[in-house]
């Protein structure tokens, strides 16, 4: 007949099996104390798994848009100081043509000022970022306009000289020019010669751009033109108003005609610099909801970022008075063990 | 009543004195044997003669024995599934590591991002397709994991099997010893101990239960009902798969001829190792590589190209992502190993002498598919389709046991999810099961486990008696010679 109820292995065993429990939460609490995350997160989440990685997902999405937004802005930001530049430049151009307009000896100076900032101008266009054209919409590969005054002769100058043979029968740089009358010139410049910069004559002799801009995204659900491209009418105004006074044989050209051809260019170039600012006032727009779209996210990353951390989280004071607890646990079951492996019946018989 | 009755008498008590003395130590012997039941020697008054020992009886509590049985086939099915979880969790692993399907299909749409921030920059292109390789590459990985899983289970149900089959031959010996010694009346008790511990063993591998019958005899049946032992042991078998691949179907275990696992067993047991195995085999890696197989659609439906003609004529083929059986695209619903044979195509691989810039042009598959019609190399209109489709739900089959119409994204991270939960709450059932497996044992061995300390104190008590009588012999035989003396 048995009298006890306990016996001397389930003793022994007990608190082994508590001491092991003890040891393998000790474990994890000293990891959670050091990471400040759950030891096994997947674990502890079960389902709500889905929450941390979808969290986790939409951080690198939104980061990845912030990062793909600072080159979006820099571009941006390199188009407004060009299209600067060329409003600086065009109202310099209108002013020193005033001034040029009643003098026929300043003439020379004026095709060579013209042609100087028809350089320059086509020089901004092909400013290059990275490595694509600013100017050329998604054509970024290729060079929007191509140098006017180059060897051989541009198809844009042959074009030109073309134009003006069939229109007045000698070249540019006959002095026969000098009979050319106001009204032929007014009549070649408003109809052949404006005919050079529409298309198609602009896109297969000028401009190698695409009509169609770059589109970026610049937030998940924002996608926006990010590009101004080189056929835009203010630029076509603007190279206009340059050849006009550069390239139509104007050193030689009566008082009249002369009169004529910068009361034109100064028209054209007004209407330029309106164009240009407003194209300037549009990549400010667009900077502007670039610069919004990051900021706003920045904020969305931050929000994820703290409801990663209170998914994953574990407050590491907290899973340090775990450790703490488990330890004096841990030692008192020590003792424990010990004391009641002392006691043994065979110490008094 | 004579002196030499008498000592007849005292000599009984010294002999079973001497008996119980064996028991005991018997006892003190295997105090650190869990699977020791403590013996106890019974004694009956022969009249006029003294005492002798009847039996040798071992202390047994049968409903807390069967269960422990339950709760050891219950532990052990669960602690199985478990073991199979965490394997497959190597897919998922650290949410931090952010190496999972789901995490990949992200860095993909974010290169695909990053690709369209700077369309006309090669090695942005190839950034988004090595983004897109790895995927594709996690993807058959995860595939040869399940796989592995699936073809490891069944090694474990072929090594159970074969200990099942062992254990029953071991069981029939030691019925066979009990039922003899219990009709010639012999001490069967460290037999019974025996075949109680094998009954343990049996349990962790299926679930059974017992019947005693007459001389101790025991049949054992599955929890379900099928034999497995009845006078002689009943054969389990199970022909083992050595290659598994996404649309193999395991083989059922069978015990006395009837399949006892797998959808025709009409008697399938329900607990054991085999079961979990079984489960973790048949169900749990097959419903994730389901999850797979239609995120590895998803991918390459998302990516697919369409014929781009002004009266377009082509059916849709795979671009980016393509598999065995392009150029068709994957059937609706699960293609099973999808997953495993999802990969680049060559044509937009750099590595393989493709042309990344492909993935922003289209036409990977010919002229009428080209998007980028004017060669543009700012184009971005194709990979901001890609972020839209990959952000747009799509449907998938309900046979994947997730979301039927989700996000690539979403569907990537529930497939994740449904796993993690899967190991929560399977650990927090095996963490359940194993404590009861240990209160059962723990309850079991208090009851019929040896206390040294009752043992000493019944030591102590037999040597007295063992005293008493020894004086009682020593003073009968002075009573004698005082006697003899008397006499002489």
């Amino acid at each position: 007949m048995k009298t006890t109820f306990i016996s001397t292995n389930s003793i022994s065993s007990a608190t082994r099996l508590a001491l092991m429990r003890m040891q393998q939460a000790l474990a994890d609490a000293q990891k959670e104390m050091i990471d400040g995350r759950y030891a096994d997160v997947g674990k502890t989440l079960g389902f709500r798994t889905v929450q941390t990685i979808s969290l986790r997902q939409q951080h690198t999405r939104l980061s990845t848009i912030i990062d793909t937004n600072s080159v979006v802005s820099t571009r941006l930001d390199v188009t407004q100081s060009a299209l600067k530049s060329l409003t600086d430049s065009v109202q310099d151009f209108v002013g020193q043509m005033q001034a040029y307009q009643l003098d026929t000896t300043k003439a020379a100076e004026a095709q060579a000022d013209a042609k100087s900032r028809l350089d320059a101008l086509l020089d901004t266009m092909n400013t290059a970022f990275g490595n694509g054209y600013i100017f050329s919409g998604v054509n970024t590969d290729v060079k929007p306009l191509t140098d006017y005054f180059g060897t051989p002769p541009s198809a844009a100058s042959q074009g030109v000289a073309n134009a003006f043979f069939a229109e007045f029968g000698i070249t540019q740089s006959d002095p026969a020019v000098a009979n050319i009358s106001p009204a032929d010139m007014q009549t070649f410049i408003d109809t052949t010669f404006a005919d050079l910069f529409d298309d198609p004559s602009w896109s297969t002799d000028w401009s190698s751009a695409s009509d169609q801009n770059v589109r970026s995204r610049i937030s998940t659900s924002e996608l926006v033109d990010t590009s101004v491209n080189a056929n835009e009418a203010a630029f076509r105004k603007l190279a206009m108003a340059y050849t006009m006074v550069a390239d139509l044989g104007t050193a030689n050209l009566s008082q009249t005609t002369f009169e004529a051809v910068i009361g034109k260019a100064i028209n054209v170039a007004n209407d330029a610099i309106q164009g240009l600012v407003s194209i300037q006032s549009q990549v400010g727009l667009i900077q502007q909801r670039v610069s919004d779209a990051s900021e706003r996210i920045s904020l969305q990353t931050d929000i994820l970022n703290k409801q990663v951390k209170s998914l994953e989280g574990v407050d590491p004071n907290e899973a340090a008075t775990r450790v703490n607890d488990l330890l004096t646990q841990m030692e008192t079951s020590y003792a424990l063990t010990a004391h009641i492996m002392d006691l043994s019946i065979l110490d008094y018989i | 009543m004579s002196l030499s009755n008498s000592l007849g008498t005292a000599v009984s008590g010294l002999a079973t004195t001497a008996e119980q003395m064996s028991v005991l130590s018997r006892n003190v012997a295997r105090v650190g044997d869990p699977t020791a039941s403590r013996k106890s020697a019974n004694l009956v008054t022969v009249p006029g003669s003294g005492v002798r020992l009847a039996s040798v009886t071992r202390a047994v509590n049968t409903s807390l024995f069967n269960n422990l049985l339950n709760s050891t086939s219950n532990s052990a099915g669960q602690n199985a599934i478990v073991d199979a979880l965490e394997q497959l969790e190597q897919t998922v692993n650290d949410t931090e590591l952010n190496a999972s399907p789901a995490a990949l299909v992200q860095r993909l749409a974010d290169a695909l991002q990053q690709y369209s921030g700077v369309p006309s920059d090669a090695a942005f292109a190839q950034s988004a397709v090595s983004a897109a390789r790895d995927l594709a590459r996690s993807l058959n990985d995860a595939t040869d994991l399940v796989q592995g899983v699936r073809s490891n289970a069944d090694a474990e149900i072929a090594a159970s099997v074969d200990r099942v089959n062992t254990l029953l031959s071991r069981f029939d010996t030691v019925n066979l010893e009990i039922v003899k010694g219990t009709q010639a009346g012999a001490d069967v008790t460290d037999y019974l101990d025996q075949r109680d511990d094998i009954l343990k063993q049996l349990s962790e591998e299926i679930g059974i239960k017992t019947i005693t019958r007459a001389n101790n005899d025991m049949a054992i049946y599955t929890d379900s009902g099928v034999t497995l032992f009845d006078v002689s042991p009943r054969t389990v078998t199970f022909q083992r798969t050595l290659h598994y691949g996404a649309s193999t179907t395991g083989n059922a275990v069978y015990a006395d001829g009837l399949p006892i696992t797998g959808s025709n067993a009409t008697m399938a047991v329900r607990s054991g190792r085999i079961t979990g195995l079984v489960r973790a085999r048949d169900e749990i890696a097959v419903t994730y590589q389901n999850q797979l197989d239609e995120l590895a659609r998803g991918l390459i439906g998302a990516f697919a190209e369409s014929d781009q003609s002004a009266t377009p004529t082509l059916p849709d083929v795979p671009g980016l992502f393509t598999w065995s059986g392009s150029p068709a695209l994957p059937p609706a619903g699960v293609t099973q190993g999808l997953a495993g044979v999802i990969a680049i195509n060559p044509l937009v691989d750099p590595d393989q002498g493709g042309d990344a810039t492909l993935l922003r042009d289209g036409g990977i598959n010919g002229a009428a598919y080209l998007y980028n019609a004017d060669g543009g190399a700012g184009f971005t209109s194709r990979l901001d389709e890609f972020i839209d489709k990959m952000s747009t739900a799509q449907a998938f089959d309900p046979t994947a046991k997730i979301s039927t119409s989700a996000t690539l994204m979403g569907f990537a991270s529930s497939s994740a999810a449904w796993l993690e939960e899967a190991r929560r709450a399977g650990g927090e059932e095996a963490e359940y099961r194993n404590t009861l497996y240990e209160r059962a044992s723990d309850s079991l061995n208090k009851i019929t486990g040896v206390n040294l300390d009752e043992e000493m104190a019944l030591m102590l008590e037999l040597e007295r008696t063992y005293q008493a009588s020894s004086k009682l012999i020593s003073t009968i035989d002075q009573m004698l010679a005082a006697l003899l003396a008397s006499v002489s």
